[in-house]
């Protein structure tokens, strides 16, 4: 793995051939990796939230609706074919359990469940995922292959 | 409404002056727990975008402690304090009597002091502020977590980050026994309570 790109927050990037894209710490956030085998294209978008609900939707990758679709289009720019496209997803973990406060636990949930939602409007097929639970990720995505890391605090590593 | 990056000069001088009294009121807490002088450098105000707040913690993966409390009613948002390895040491030292070299080895007793003491620098803050604007909250009671500081930093700013595209940070660093220990009280109030405050304050312009 010569070159690592490194994936901020609501942010997006893409790697060809013998690429990586890597970002850290995902918790309530969720990092998507969108994969077309065919042409080793491997994007991976990290949002922070379920639904876009901005008038100017001038950041569309901090949420999962929006960002999905624009990593697509951006995919299919790249000679990417929609039917070919695999995914991947892991955050979205609930980092505070605080009683009494419900908005602020369940975040990460309604990240899982719009990734999911908007993955089967655009007919993606979701391969694997690690999603829920309390811990924080750090997300490796390898464009070789389209193979993904999850490494966590105090965990043993996961392939996905 | 104005979001924490349209602050003009005034108003953020106001959010340093609420910063410089509840980070001393946190650190009059803070000396009383520890039995030590605890002082304060003088506070700064930070407007910074996700990826820079980040960075300005000291990178995503690094383990850190976090405790956090909701606040709501006339002032709705998040309080965090952030418990680096060498505050988490300085707390344990005075209040347990031992130092810990990694996360791994916190006990059940060193996670309770590092809570509690969380909350009482949280809660002494949150008064001070309070009383300061003449306004009302209530707090909810800490929670705490052990993990990546990049995931703890990032609850505050998904909680709020369909409102904003940046994250306030509030804070000065301490000064016990001679040594500068960094002192990450994160005041993340929602848009309109930060509106609201700055017109209690008088400062509101416009």
């Amino acid at each position: 793995m010569d070159k690592r790109f490194v994936v901020g927050i609501a942010d997006m990037k893409m790697a060809r051939g013998d690429g990586a894209l890597i970002t850290y710490a995902l918790g309530s956030c969720i990092g998507v990796c969108l994969y077309e085998p065919r042409i080793r294209l491997a994007a991976l978008v990290h949002i922070m939230l379920p639904l876009n609900m901005e008038t100017n939707r001038k950041n569309p990758l901090k949420y999962a609706d929006t960002g999905i679709r624009e990593t697509l289009r951006k995919m299919e720019e790249q000679g990417a074919m929609r039917s070919q496209i695999v995914a991947k997803i892991a955050g979205g973990a609930k980092m505070f359990d605080v009683p009494g406060s419900g908005n602020l636990g369940n975040i990460g949930q309604r990240n899982i469940e719009s990734a999911h939602l908007v993955l089967r409007k655009e007919g993606i097929r979701l391969l694997r995922e690690d999603v829920g639970g309390n811990v924080a990720r750090t997300l490796l995505f390898d464009a070789q292959n389209g193979q993904a890391v999850v490494r966590s605090f105090g965990k043993p590593e996961l392939v996905l | 409404m104005k979001t924490y990056e349209e602050l003009n000069g005034l108003e953020l001088d106001a959010i340093r002056e609420i910063g410089s009294i509840g980070t001393g009121n946190a650190a009059t807490a803070l000396s009383s727990m520890l039995g030590k002088e605890v002082r304060i450098t003088i506070p700064e105000v930070r407007i910074m975008g996700y990826n820079e707040a980040i960075d300005w913690i000291g990178g995503p993966e690094v383990i850190t402690a976090g405790v956090l409390v909701n606040m709501s009613g006339e002032l709705n948002g998040i309080m965090l304090s952030v418990q680096q390895m060498e505050f988490v040491n300085m707390v344990l030292k005075h209040m347990v009597d031992r130092t810990v070299t990694c996360y791994e080895e916190l006990t059940e007793l060193d996670r309770s002091a590092l809570v509690e003491v969380g909350n009482i620098m949280i809660s002494t803050f949150i008064n001070a502020l309070c009383g300061l604007a003449d306004i009302s909250t209530r707090l909810t009671v800490p929670a705490f977590a052990v993990d990546m500081q990049g995931a703890i930093l990032t609850v505050p700013m998904a909680v709020f980050g369909g409102q904003s595209d940046y994250i306030m940070t509030v804070g000065a660093d301490f000064i016990c026994e001679g040594r500068q220990v960094p002192c990450r009280l994160l005041l993340s109030p929602d848009i309109r309570s930060l509106n609201f405050l700055l017109k209690k304050l008088g400062v509101l312009d416009g």
